[in-house]
């Protein structure tokens, strides 16, 4: 019992970086109706960065972020920019993020050779901790990536439903053109909207910094749990994503005590399509964005 | 003659011209590596015509690529690699499970009616996984060891071994684009297109959406299943990674945006110009600029070229010959490069940058050498951007 | 439709530039004509003067291959082209081949099968290399030994794991664990493990579905033989846990469970690159550390950043530390490959397995030429199976052609004592004071 526990307690919690990683991807595609796969890039970039903040100048992993957080928000700003001038459609944004999901991580290879890189346990202190409740562990790294994915979650619920920006993204979303004419700036929506996300994005990287090994082929490994959380969550989604992930991190998670480790990708895909069949607006379409 | 006889004749032509070109090796002495060249890009014009058929008429984005050539690769490789089958009764197999693994998701997804684009793609990108899981889980498929293709025996009629995978390449690849083109000129093509501009108005004229969609993606599937069985020798050592991973569905969404969706040729136009790319600069020996410049590409084409470069091509043909054999025959004159290759990429590459230019500028070279006809450059962009076909 | 024409200008421009870019350093140049290299006899190199180098002369002998540059495989690929490059450069300063300079043309097969084997086929058939050597990866391995037996090529290669199907008559592996590593590598772990005085009772087993690994835990799929499994059991050792897990494995908790849900004695990790690492901070994490442990084929410098790494085992050829750095050439030759290895950016810069590996099948080519004395594949590759190498790391090697060219298992034990690896078994080429420490 205590091996199920314990695998339903990793399963949550992983889940909370699941939806880390996939909240950009979706609150883009919900709200801007831009599918931008760079997002992975920055997930990875961002995981590098903090690496090599925290080897090369002793800082805590966890204070990177302060300098994270900032540095992406502007990249996302200035991705949205590049995506307005360049009038790219949904359509043709999932191919253009997908050609700068490539230059991207080839940026990052000759950067940081393709070889392994982790930040090692003298300079990361979270790497193995864990809190222990009786015999089961819940991993320190895991759970503030759960904890920060809950408080965007709630973040952007209130944001989207209790503030002026929130329904002026709202507006956005169902139409740009009517939104102008009530006096919102679609594009100064979106932009933030876009900052954000990649800001986001970000943050899931500094937890896989702190919690895992590093190499540039780590980006497309993603593309499945992330498009699996992004649908079941919802798109522009947040809390959704969040539910979402706990889902497929606990299904996996039993699945694979239950069956073995095979068998947990398997049971994540077949909860993808049963959602893409049978619920493909989301979990909780009530509270979507789009 | 009819155009549809003329152009039927016209592949006849073709299919058989290049059919040839492996008797040409001795006379020719060229390198045997520019059939394997070739067949590379029949490949590839067989995956992106293919695919073309269901996402480019129908509308209808498929991510689903990687899991019918996966099909394909791992029916013919489990039917001789481990069961010991003939290579050419295994091929035909591989096509048809394949397209049998379409057209059940096909009577799975299209039967739901909240199905959106993009909620298909990614249900298509799904199955993809679901069937690299399956194949991975049972040891009777892979079970994770990998199969063993090499020393497959193929046919002695079809020649030697690289001659042999060039000529069955070439007939697949044969097959996916008449196969398009007659689709394409057909009633099945019209209803197709209809439902990419508007399902439901397509069904209220009685064009039998179901039905269409599911023809579209049998094709697809089938012809990529079949050439991936095809391939599976080309691989050599089959194993799941290899098989199922990003590539097959990311390239074809890649050839043909670039050549244009809209045309049968121009999922050809597409493979061509990017399977030359990418080898040269593989053979440049830029490992990690290759990568750059195929991203960096990806951008600028899709966002400056909306309908591909072929109606382009099509629009300006005289111009295209001009500047491609232009620069063909000077090249191999000046014996700039070791490979010809190399030439024909270098005549390609010019040909697509002469095409990316704007109408505006062709009116000013117009101008410059005394030939003005006032407006008619644009008026007919105009025109054909509106239709497009 | 301004925006449109801007685009398009930008397009046309940005296409122009990285052309022009990418071909600037690649095309052009020498032709490949065939005239016959001049054969003056290599002169002997003055050991005083490093200045004093000997000129190859000659037009030079071109050797082909492809390495994983980029793609899943680059990683380990770098350490092989690091390690090919100091070879070609020490190889030229000695005099050549045959007198003739050597020149090293390399593919990057982007860690894809079908890649390699068209590579493969446009060096031997376009390029016209009068060699050609092998590439990394199993799966590019295979496919491009395909190619070189259909030319008649000889084939060394250095990290095929699939040993049982590979049975070309003139392929020379460097990989040295002999034909049957799913028995001979377990036992020599096993072996060691009881040389510790006190054996496990119970094992436990993590496999990658990886193709190499899945082998030396099952053995050959369709056949009895078994792996490290069965070998196990034969032993007596009850095995409490055999689970797979896919490549891709992204959450390891669940994993983690199981092995402490089973708590073996002994836990055998068939796994390679970053499953040890992940799979150790996995266990960490819950508070979990079996008494001892095996990797099979670790990317070596993540593992000994890893806290509760302390004591896992592996198997090496090659380590830097006497007896192996006994021989002063080994010595010398390993600190030019760690310095290449520094300088491509690679962050673990010790020679091990790959990196001699890689270094015997070059030696495997240039004695082939050396010994037929000509370039001519056949009378290379009779030549290497009659007379056998001598090599600098892995020793004498027999190439014997009813084991499919393979020779015996020349692995030894390697583990992690203070922070650092060091053989430990068999005893003879033991680090000094070093000894296999376990205790269940």
């Amino acid at each position: 019992m205590g091996l199920l526990a314990q695998g339903i307690v990793s399963g949550v919690l992983v889940g909370g970086l699941y939806a880390l990683m996939s909240l950009g991807i979706s609150l883009s595609w919900g709200a801007l109706k831009i599918i931008n796969l760079a997002h992975f890039a920055f997930i990875l970039l961002s995981a590098y960065l903090v690496y090599q903040l925290t080897v090369s100048f002793g800082l805590d992993p966890l204070l990177t972020i302060l300098i994270i957080l900032p540095l992406f928000f502007l990249v996302g700003v200035l991705m949205q920019l590049f995506f307005h001038l360049a009038r790219v459609d949904e359509f043709k944004s999932l191919i253009v993020s997908f050609g700068l999901l490539i230059i991207f991580q080839s940026l990052i290879q000759t950067t940081w050779s393709a070889d392994f890189r982790r930040i090692g346990s003298a300079l990361n202190p979270y790497e193995t901790e864990s809190f222990f409740i009786g015999s089961v562990a819940f991993p320190l790294a895991q759970l503030m990536a759960f904890v920060s994915a809950l408080l965007i979650a709630g973040a952007m619920y209130l944001l989207f439903t209790r503030t002026y920006f929130g329904k002026a993204v709202r507006a956005v979303a169902q139409d740009p053109e009517m939104a102008r004419a009530f006096g919102v700036d679609p594009r100064r929506v979106a932009v933030i909207l876009s900052g954000l996300s990649t800001a986001f994005s970000a943050l899931a990287g500094v937890f896989i910094a702190i919690g895992q090994t590093l190499f540039p082929g780590l980006a497309v490994g993603w593309f499945g749990i992330v498009f699996s959380v992004v649908i079941l969550g919802g798109l522009g989604n947040a809390l959704g994503a969040v539910v979402a992930g706990v889902i497929i991190g606990v299904a996996a998670g039993v699945a694979t005590i239950l069956w073995g480790p095979l068998a947990a990708p398997l049971v994540t895909f077949l909860i993808l399509i049963g959602a893409l069949l049978f619920r493909p607006e989301g979990l909780l379409t009530t509270r979507s964005v789009a | 003659m009819t155009g549809r006889a003329r152009t039927l004749i016209g592949f006849v032509v073709v299919g058989t011209a290049l059919g040839l070109v492996p008797n040409l090796e001795e006379i020719l002495t060229f390198p045997r590596f520019y059939l394997i060249f070739l067949f590379t890009i029949f490949f590839w014009v067989a995956q992106a015509s293919s695919w073309n058929i269901l996402t480019g008429y129908s509308g209808y984005f498929s991510f689903g690529q990687g899991a019918f050539y996966g099909v394909g690769v791992y029916t013919a490789s489990v039917l001789v690699g481990k069961h010991g089958w003939s290579f050419i009764t295994a091929l035909p197999i591989a096509g048809v499970v394949a397209g049998a693994t379409g057209l059940v998701l096909g009577l799975v997804v299209f039967r739901v009616r909240r199905l959106t684009g993009e909620i298909f793609a990614l249900t298509t990108l799904a199955v993809a996984f679901v069937l690299a899981s399956v194949a991975r889980l049972s040891p009777s498929i892979d079970g994770g060891t990998g199969i063993f293709m090499t020393g497959t025996a193929v046919p002695e009629v079809l020649g030697e071994f690289t001659t042999a995978v060039y000529r069955l390449t070439l007939l697949i690849a044969l097959v996916a684009v008449v196969t398009a083109y007659l689709i394409h000129d057909s009633r099945l093509g019209w209803g197709l297109f209809a439902i990419r501009d508007d399902e439901a108005v397509a069904s209220g004229l009685g064009v039998p959406t179901f039905r269409y969609k599911m023809i579209a993606l049998g094709a697809n599937a089938s012809l990529a299943g079949l050439m991936g069985g095809l391939w599976s020798i080309q691989l050599g050592f089959v194993t799941i990674d290899d098989v199922f991973n990003i590539r097959v569905p990311l390239f074809v969404i890649l050839m043909s945006v670039l050549g244009g969706m809209r045309h049968w040729m121009g999922p050809v136009v597409g493979a061509v110009i990017i399977t030359t790319l990418a080898d040269r600069l593989n053979s440049a020996g830029l490992a990690d600029v290759n990568q750059i410049v195929i991203g960096g590409m990806l951008v600028v084409l899709a966002l400056a070229v909306r309908e591909g470069v072929y109606v382009r091509m099509r629009r300006r043909w005289g111009t295209t010959a001009i500047t491609f054999f232009g620069v063909l025959v000077v090249t191999i004159v000046l014996g700039i490069n070791e490979s010809l290759i190399s030439d024909f990429a270098y005549a390609m590459v010019a040909t697509v940058v002469v095409m990316l230019l704007p109408e505006r500028a062709w009116d000013q070279i117009r101008r410059f050498f005394g030939r003005r006809e006032p407006g008619a450059g644009d008026e007919r962009a105009e025109g054909l951007t509106r239709t497009g076909s | 439709m301004r925006q449109h024409r801007r685009w398009s200008y930008m397009a046309v421009i940005t296409t122009l530039a990285l052309i022009a870019a990418a071909c600037g350093d690649g095309e052009g140049g020498a032709t490949s004509t065939l005239a016959p290299g001049t054969t003056g006899a290599p002169q002997t190199t003055e050991a005083e003067t490093d200045t004093e180098t000997t000129a190859a002369t000659g037009e030079p002998i071109r050797i082909g291959g492809t390495l994983a540059l980029t793609g899943v495989f680059a990683a380990t690929a770098a350490i092989h082209q690091a390690t090919g490059e100091v070879f070609v450069e020490r190889l030229n300063e000695s005099g050549g081949l045959l007198g003739r300079p050597v020149e090293w043309v390399l593919l990057d097969d982007e860690s894809t099968p079908d890649l390699a084997a068209a590579a493969y086929e446009r060096l031997i058939t376009e390029d016209e290399v009068d060699l050609v050597i092998g590439p990394y990866g199993t799966g590019n391995i295979t496919a491009a030994m395909a190619v070189a037996q259909r030319y008649g090529y000889v084939f060394p290669h250095h990290t095929a794991s699939l040993t049982y199907a590979y049975n070309y008559e003139c392929h020379f592996s460097s990989w040295s664990t002999g034909l049957h590593p799913n028995i001979t590598n377990p036992n020599l772990l096993y072996d060691a493990i009881e040389s510790s005085g006190t054996p496990p009772e119970t094992i436990g087993f993590v496999v990658n579905e990886f193709p190499g690994t899945m082998f030396i835990s099952y053995g050959q799929p369709d056949t009895d033989e078994g792996g490290a499994v069965a070998e196990a059991e034969k032993r007596g050792w009850e095995v409490v846990l055999d689970v797979t897990f896919p490549i891709a494995t992204s959450d390891w908790g669940p994993i983690a469970a199981q092995i402490k849900d089973a708590d073996p004695d002994f836990l055998f990790i068939a796994g390679l690159g970053l499953d040890a690492p992940n799979i150790i901070n996995a266990m960490q994490t819950i508070d979990y550390q079996p008494a001892g442990m095996f990797v099979q084929w670790p990317a070596p410098g993540p593992l000994l950043g890893t806290e509760g790494a302390d004591g896992i085992m592996s198997v090496t050829i090659f380590e830097e530390h006497p007896p192996f750095t006994d021989d002063p050439e080994a010595v010398e030759v390993a600190a030019d490959i760690s310095q290449a290895l520094a300088d491509s950016g690679v962050p673990y810069t010790k020679v091990e397995t790959q990196a001699a590996a890689s270094w015997t099948a070059w030696e495997y080519l240039q004695q082939a030429a050396e010994g037929a004395g000509s370039l001519d594949q056949e009378a290379m590759c009779n030549w290497l199976i009659e007379n056998g190498a001598d090599t600098l790391f892995h020793g004498n090697i027999e190439f014997f052609p009813d084991q499919q060219n393979y020779y015996e298992d020349l692995s030894k034990i390697k583990q992690v004592q203070d922070g650092d690896w060091w053989v430990v078994y068999p005893s003879e080429f033991a680090a000094p004071d070093r000894s296999v420490i376990y205790s269940p």
